[in-house]
């Protein structure tokens, strides 16, 4: 039953990953891609580490951290991102 | 489990195309942020599937790490356009 959880939950973790980054190669603004692809990548590897966690609860210290660094990191990257693209298009 | 690393390697080459193919710097910028949670989410997988510690916690370090340098690798690039403008 965990077994399957854990496989669902990275099955989630890649569909997310596809979704978000298919918009990566139209021809769409970078605030447009920035949105998509941090959702996807955060959400999605924050799933699929959920489910690897899920299959091996023994090492839950590493999992836990993972998530903790993807939830803060992957949030501030994208914010630091809008700010340092914009700003520039602003300057013009 | 070798089919999920399958599947991740195809999506791995999305954001490698795209930072093979734009010259704007951001886009490349966007496209090298994607490159490097994916593959630190791949090392983690593939420290589960052999069953090594060591390897996860490097992919633990890279995701704490990596994005790190990309934000002040942003920060030096908006510097520089600033100057350059």
């Amino acid at each position: 039953m965990i077994s399957y959880l854990s496989y669902f939950c990275i099955g989630v973790g890649l569909i997310f990953w596809f979704w978000g980054t298919f918009p990566l190669v139209g021809d769409r603004s970078v605030l447009y891609k920035l949105h998509s692809l941090s959702v996807a990548d955060t959400l999605g590897s924050m799933s699929i580490v959920f489910g690897l966690l899920l299959q091996i609860p023994s090492e839950w210290p590493l999992f836990i951290l993972a998530i903790i660094s993807l939830a803060i990191w992957n949030t501030v990257l994208g914010y630091v991102l809008a700010y340092c693209s914009s700003s520039e298009d602003n300057q013009q | 489990m070798n089919l999920i690393l399958i599947i991740m390697i195809l999506a791995l080459l999305i954001p490698i195309y795209e930072a093979c193919k734009d010259n704007d710097i951001w886009q490349k910028m966007l496209a090298f942020a994607s490159i490097a949670t994916k593959t630190s989410v791949m090392i983690l997988v593939i420290s589960v599937l052999r069953g090594d510690w060591m390897i996860g916690v490097v992919g633990v370090l890279i995701l704490s790490l990596g994005n790190a340098s990309l934000m002040l690798l942003a920060q030096i690039l908006k510097r520089i356009k600033i100057i350059d403008n």
